[in-house]
């Protein structure tokens, strides 16, 4: 698991630092001088006292060697104090070097406290920051792993449920069985799908009822026609005018039949225009999210949006963004641009896929309930797509246009500007 | 054709409210011409003082440009607009602002320094300013405190003239004043106004907005509808009748 | 109670900020209270710890004779005086030498035990407290093992005499009267092999140590002149040297003394700057609430209740950081300590102190709850129904200050000066930080000037005389020693300046220092009052000593010295600290009215760049034995003031970061305030156009004038009496009078840093204008 390894990291990162700073702090450790290294750099320099030039450095340590007037014999490296009042001045070691109980001369260990401890502060320097620039590399690392784990999964939910509530169920959820949520989603689109069906499944039952519904109201009708037209030349030939009274009944009674199925027939017609559309001020910058929102398949290229308030409810704007690229992806399949533009007091927002169109003919007919172009066949749906986006965007104060546009099929959404209503 | 003084478009403003967007202005499309007294009326709650501000520089717009001459203030960093204001804008408050801890005077020549570096010029400026709102220089000595509402508000005028601006913008310049002293402050506007001072004026009192020449309705942050009355005429009975017409209409 | 709480819950929410600026201020307060009361009551107790657990003496006579008879007179001396508690003699070796340390060189007397003897001493017992498996070498004083100038298993050549021994350092040793240079001697132990071996060699004479107890320890001094006295009287060839138990307790806590007086003062400002803050943030508390104290008050509460609310809330805060800021001064103190060992050389355990908490917390929260509650009466005078009514009442008008009318300022500095003369509180409180800085900057500016950049002027006055080589020859060979003088070229000058002692009669030991002509000698700051002595019956004498003994210039005293008398007429007053004030000068014919010189120091200046050893190395050949003692003043002076110096290092930097911090959060509670009063002008200015830059230089030069012109009154005064006011500090070492010089040019260009600070401060701070916007006050209303 990551968030173990980022923990873990964490914690190491951590630990390198208290230990940077224990060193430092409990640093002045070591500085003492090592009196073996000063003794062999003694008893070398003795034994090679007669040739100082084949002398050789086997320490650690820099030094000086002098003769007893303060000339400089040999030095390890430049820089070394090569005089007493040097050596004073900077606290090296000043030792004499005596050979037949007399001072020959004088070795000058060179302090190296100094740089040491310069040495030591940047090393701590420079672990720290290293420290807390990882610990930034993965406070950050973890930061995106989060965001792409866990918060943009739950953005895309967000809009997703809200899609559900709406009553949109045609989208997938797309998801990504790798991460955290990848049974939590699929159980979601589990979900969705299922309403889906069972929606369908509704609908086509609501349809064949409302079939049924339409054909027995026609089949009612006819009979009753026949019972009136039979009984008026009953009236007309009635000879008794007790006989007649009863032909008018059963005309008047034909008559009410008549208008209670059609008002039944046309109930079953209106059923659909029950869903509430309730509009409300929101910023044009709001439908850039909405549109990428509904080309769930990333194949349109939105122009600038120019910026105003519109008046529009905006989960069924959603609503018909979804159908509008729901159509366009299932009888189109092609890429898809997208302009916008103020026109007048509405903005526009065109939608146009490079598919040819439809016959001129059939124009009229698309925003139509239950009507399907002629390359429909092949392809599920119900043919209501367009007719209720149409229907969202007149109760939106504003409009939905399909038409043929330059490179295929075009339908525009005009979505009205607050405050010009 | 009237000279466009100040012109918006698409201008809209949201407020954050407790997470949830609340718009104030929309798609305001608005002129505003050179010499007029412009009112803003409308119910409280309609956007009026947003407008203002927003129209002034006061305060940036959400969405929508704002274009002054050339200059389009809707751009501009808050320190932009702050130059803009100290240029082109004078402002007369419903609670006139006053600096407390500064005399009549003072106040006056903060705002006036800002622009004018030629002291003397101000001064007489300031003096011809003072006259005619009636300000005598013992009252000019005074500090905010000691002055009565009316004077207050008739100082407010001063400071907001003082820089000769463009447009002279005032919210509810009369709101917390009494009728009498209300008018005296009114007549005051109307006498700049007749001398080419454009104004533009908020207000939801019909007394005051009799005096502009041009009345905008405001309503739920967009105009309903607007109403010219040409210039203003002492006891216009006919001017009265048109613009209660008009209210009437916007459902004033 | 609980709805006391409820208001205090809702006040720390508010003032979020200035809750944690008093804490922060409180915390440094208690840290330093703390840290001083620890430095004063226990530091400096524990030296009286270690003198009753070694059964330390008070008074210690060392003498260079392992003469028997001599032995039994001191003993019969001793035990004849009544005072005399208890007292041992022992073998000790006894000699003037000198070892290098911290890049310098300690020159002292040393005074050589044998480990057995040192150890079972009755009387002045030695402790080791660091010890090693070697067996053969030396236990030196622990202060030089502080701070691993000089470790364990290192060599050290010791010059004792003029002849140089080698050992090995085996340990370190504690003892309470011969533990450092700075008790006039110091104590080395050697093991029995290498004890035996130097008095073999003879580097050093056997010598004499006695230890006395006395039964009342004030008489120590008395008793110690006394006792030397009769027996130099008795024994004059016998070299003479001893310390008393006064001398030597103020001598070894000198920097602890230092180091108290800075932080006592330091937190005394600082406890006042916060309860400045506290109280203006209660008033301003009432004064920005009075409409909702009005409501409280609408609603039942009494006064009483809101009073004890804010008491809690302050309290609260109060006691919380009270308590860090003395768990913290616990954090600090190690290091402290370590700096201090480094001079005392009395090891000391860091332990939890009672008395010293319990003392900060009560006079922190005591004199926090005094301001509050003295600040918060007036919430009974509010009347609910007034204060409802007008809310915060407004200023008064007398005078319209800086019309613009009439003013030739540009307009935003009339603005500004507009503000500066409003916030008469706001002033007074810039003033007090500015002075406290001021004072804090001068003094540091002082110690930078004196002892950082050149310690010349600090040595002055510490030390004394110095000069780049001192040379003790016998008197028999002083004219071939000058004639040689003459002749070398890398000699400047060379004067007489030996240092003997004498004794008054009625009073107590001085170290005299002889001169020939004292208008030769370096350190012409000696006198402080009147002049040198010229003539053989003049003297001048210790500020100090003539101060506690009601002696002025034109006195005349009686010194006696080798058992002679003679009268001396008091010409001047001497400042010196090395022998805290027991000093005086005389002319060498003036000490020759009394005693012949055995031998004479001369100091000597050499041209730059001299190798100083061997010029004396040199002279030794010349001299052979005649040659008492050739010291390398400039290396001994190193060594012993780099102590002094790297503690000032610390204290200059540590009072000036805290000082810049302290002003920091004056500021910032300042600028709060003002902002939040001023907020609504500051809305009306930037409605009618003043930007955002306009009004933060508006309200940082609204700052200035308080700030320039305490800054620049604080500086000149402290500045004046810096001198006086650190002559207080250092009174203890025989200090009566500094005349350190007064960097005026450093002094100047910090006050123009002051203020460029504080503009620069008041700026970041009220960047917050920002937010201001003229949105927010129209429709805030």
């Amino acid at each position: 698991m990551k968030k173990r390894g980022f923990l873990f990291g964490l914690l190491l990162v951590f630990a390198v630092e208290i230990a940077a700073l224990i060193a430092f702090a409990a640093g002045d450790v070591g500085t003492s001088q090592d009196t073996v290294a000063v003794n062999e750099v003694m008893q070398s320099v003795r034994r090679d006292w007669k040739r100082m030039e084949d002398h050789e450095n086997k320490t650690d340590l820099a030094y000086a060697v002098l003769d007893a007037e303060g000339r400089v014999l040999f030095r390890t490296e430049p820089g070394v104090s090569e005089s007493v009042n040097a050596a004073v001045a900077h606290r090296d070691t000043i030792l004499d070097l005596e050979a037949e109980g007399l001072v020959q001369g004088k070795v000058i260990i060179y302090n190296e406290e100094g740089w040491r401890l310069q040495e030591q502060k940047q090393r701590t320097v420079v672990v720290l920051a290293a420290a807390v620039l990882v610990q930034w590399i993965i406070c950050i690392g973890y930061a995106f792993y989060l965001n792409r784990t866990v918060i943009r999964p739950f953005e895309k939910l967000k809009g997703f449920a809200r899609r559900v509530a709406g009553g949109n169920l045609d989208i997938p959820l797309e998801m990504d069985r790798q991460n955290l949520f990848g049974a939590f989603t699929e159980s979601f689109d589990i979900m969705r799908s299922e309403l889906r069906k069972a929606r369908i499944a509704e609908a086509e039952a609501n349809a064949s009822k409302k079939e049924l519904v339409a054909k027995l109201s026609h089949d009612i009708k006819t009979p009753v026609a026949s019972i009136k037209a039979a009984s008026e030349v009953g009236a007309a030939l009635a000879k008794e005018e007790r006989t007649r009274e009863n032909y008018t009944q059963i005309i008047r009674k034909a008559d009410q039949i008549n208008t209670l199925v059609t008002n039944l027939f046309t109930a079953t017609l209106e059923e659909l225009q029950q869903l509430l559309v309730a509009p409300a001020d929101m910023e044009s910058r709001e439908l850039e999210e909405m549109l990428e929102s509904s080309d769930y398949l990333h194949r349109a290229s939105v122009s600038a949006i120019p910026e105003c308030l519109l008046y529009a409810d905006h989960l069924r704007l959603q609503q018909v963004f979804d159908n509008i690229f729901a159509n366009s992806y299932k009888y189109g399949n092609t890429d898809i641009a997208v302009a916008a533009y103020r026109e007048k007091d509405r903005l526009a927002i065109s939608i146009e896929d490079f598919g040819g169109g439809v016959p001129e003919e059939e124009l009229p007919l698309l925003k139509e309930k239950f009507k399907r172009g002629s390359n429909a066949e092949a392809i599920e749906g119900a043919g209501l797509g367009l007719y209720i986006s149409d229907y969202f965007m007149k109760k939106m104060k504003g409009d939905l246009v399909v038409e043929n546009g330059e490179n295929g099929l075009r339908v525009t959404v005009f979505i009205s500007l607050s405050g010009t209503i | 054709m009237k000279d466009i003084l100040l012109k918006t478009e698409n201008l809209s403003k949201s407020f954050s409210n407790g997470g949830t967007l609340q718009h104030v202005l929309k798609n305001i499309d608005l002129q505003l011409y050179r010499g007029d007294f412009t009112v803003i009326m409308g119910a409280s709650g309609a956007g009026k003082s947003t407008l203002l501000y927003a129209l002034s520089g006061m305060d940036t717009p959400s969405l929508g440009r704002i274009t002054f001459g050339e200059e389009v203030i809707s751009d501009l960093s808050s320190d932009g607009l702050a130059v803009f204001r100290r240029r082109h804008c004078g402002f007369v408050f419903q609670q006139i602002y006053l600096i407390d801890g500064m005399s009549v005077m003072d106040n006056v020549l903060s705002a006036g320094l800002l622009v004018n570096k030629d002291k003397k010029a101000l001064l007489r400026r300031a003096g011809e300013l003072f006259r005619a709102v009636g300000i005598s220089e013992e009252t000019q000595k005074k500090f905010p405190a000691q002055l009565s509402g009316g004077e207050a508000q008739r100082v407010g005028i001063v400071r907001g003239l003082i820089n000769s601006p463009e447009i002279l913008f005032a919210d509810e310049p009369t709101g917390a004043l009494n009728s009498k002293t209300g008018l005296d402050v009114l007549d005051t506007l109307t006498k700049f106004n007749g001398q080419g001072q454009s104004v533009v004026m908020v207000t939801h009192d019909m007394r005051s907005a009799r005096r502009g020449n041009r009345i905008l309705y405001l309503k739920d942050g967009a105009i309903l509808g607007e109403c010219e009355l040409g210039k203003y005429v002492h006891g216009d009975r006919e001017r009265h009748e048109r613009l209660s017409t008009f209210l009437t209409e916007m459902g004033w | 109670m609980k709805k006391s709480f409820l208001i205090v819950r809702a006040n720390l929410c508010r003032a979020k900020g200035q809750t944690a600026s008093i804490a922060a201020l409180m915390l440094i307060a208690s840290l330093m209270l703390n840290l001083w009361l620890m430095l004063s009551m226990d530091y400096k107790r524990n030296f009286e710890r270690y003198h009753d657990k070694l059964n330390a003496e008070h008074v210690t006579l060392a003498l260079s004779s392992d003469d028997a008879g001599m032995r039994d007179f001191v003993s019969e001396t001793l035990e004849k005086d009544a005072r005399t508690e208890e007292y041992c003699i022992d073998d000790i070796m006894f000699m003037v030498g000198s070892f290098e340390y911290n890049g310098g060189e300690v020159n002292t007397e040393f005074v050589i035990f044998d480990r057995q003897t040192a150890l079972n001493r009755p009387v002045g017992k030695i402790e080791i407290v660091e010890d090693s498996e070697f067996t053969s070498g030396i236990y030196l004083p622990m202060l030089y093992g502080a701070d691993h100038h000089i470790s364990v298993g290192e060599t050290i050549d010791i010059m004792i005499g003029s002849s140089t021994v080698s050992y090995t350092v085996c340990g370190f040793l504690n003892s309470v009267m011969a533990g450092s240079h700075n008790c006039s001697m110091s104590a080395l132990v050697l093991t029995e092999d290498k004890y035996k071996e130097l008095e073999e060699k003879g580097f050093a004479p056997k010598a004499t140590l006695a230890s006395v107890r006395i039964s009342d320890k004030t008489q120590c001094e008395e008793f110690e002149a006394a006792l030397k006295n009769t027996v130099s009287a008795r024994y004059p060839s016998v070299r003479a040297l001893s310390n008393a138990y006064t001398q030597v307790s103020s001598s070894r806590y000198i920097s602890q003394m230092i180091c108290s007086g800075i932080v006592s003062a330091m937190a005394f400002f600082v406890i006042l700057i916060a309860l400045v803050v506290i109280s203006s943030s209660v008033i301003n508390y009432i004064q920005e609430n009075m409409k909702n104290l009005g409501v409280l008050k609408a609603v039942g509460y009494r006064s009483r209740q809101i009073i004890s609310a804010l008491l809690v809330q302050f309290l609260g805060i109060t006691l919380l950081t009270a308590a860090a800021g003395a768990g913290l001064s616990y954090c600090l103190f190690p290091a402290v300590n370590r700096m201090m060992i480094a001079q005392t050389g009395i090891p000391y355990q860091v332990r939890f102190l009672p008395v010293p908490f319990l003392l900060t917390m009560a006079v922190t929260s005591g004199a926090v709850a005094l301001v509050v509650w003295r600040s918060a009466r007036r919430i009974r005078r509010i009347e609910p129904i007034t204060a409802l009514r007008q809310g915060v009442q407004t200023h008064s008008f007398r005078r319209n200050r800086v019309p613009l009318e009439t003013t030739r300022a540009p307009l935003q500095i009339a603005l500004a000066l507009k503000n500066t003369f409003s916030g008469i509180k706001q002033n007074i409180i810039v003033c007090i930080t500015m002075l406290v800085l001021s004072l804090v900057v001068v003094f540091s500016a002082l110690l930078i000037e004196n002892m950082l950049m050149d310690i010349q002027p600090f040595l002055n006055l510490i030390v004394g005389e110095t000069a780049d080589s001192c040379i003790n020859v016998n008197s028999e060979i002083e004219r071939e020693f000058l004639q040689m003088m003459d002749e070398e070229d890398c000699v400047q000058k060379v004067y007489l300046y030996n240092t003997v002692e004498v004794r008054q009669v009625g009073g107590t030991a001085l170290y005299a220092n002889l001169s020939e002509d004292f208008s030769k000698v370096n350190n012409q700051q000696l006198c402080i009052e009147g002049r040198y002595p010229r003539y053989d019956n003049e003297m001048a004498v210790a500020a100090k000593y003539a101060k506690e003994n009601d002696l002025k210039v034109g006195d005349e005293i009686t010194l006696t010295a080798e058992g002679k008398e003679a009268e001396y007429l008091i010409s001047g007053l001497t400042q010196m600290s090395n022998n805290l004030g027991k000093d005086c000068l005389l002319t060498r014919s003036g000490y020759e009215r009394m005693g012949a010189l055995q031998n004479a120091s001369y100091y000597i200046n050499m041209e730059e760049g001299t190798d100083i050893d061997a010029f004396h190395a040199e002279v030794s050949e010349a001299f052979g034995s005649d040659v008492n003692a050739s010291i390398n003043v400039l290396e001994v002076i190193n060594g012993t003031a780099a102590v002094y110096v790297s503690l000032m290092k610390i204290i200059v930097t540590a009072i000036l970061i805290l000082g810049a911090a302290v002003t920091a959060f004056v500021l910032y509670l300042l600028v709060r305030t003002m902002l939040n009063s001023k907020k609504r002008d500051y809305g009306i200015m930037k409605a009618l156009g003043f930007t955002t830059g306009q009004l933060i230089l508006q309200t940082a030069a609204s700052f200035m004038p308080a700030v320039i012109l305490s800054a620049a009154a604080g500086l000149a005064v402290s500045a004046l009496i810096i001198n006086p006011l650190t002559a207080v500090f250092l009174n203890g070492i025989g200090i009566v009078k500094c005349t350190f010089t007064v960097p005026v040019g450093l002094i100047t260009a910090a006050g123009i840093g002051i203020v460029v600070f504080t503009f620069a401060a008041v700026c970041l701070l009220s960047l917050r204008i920002r937010k201001i916007a003229p949105r927010t006050l129209l429709a805030g209303e």
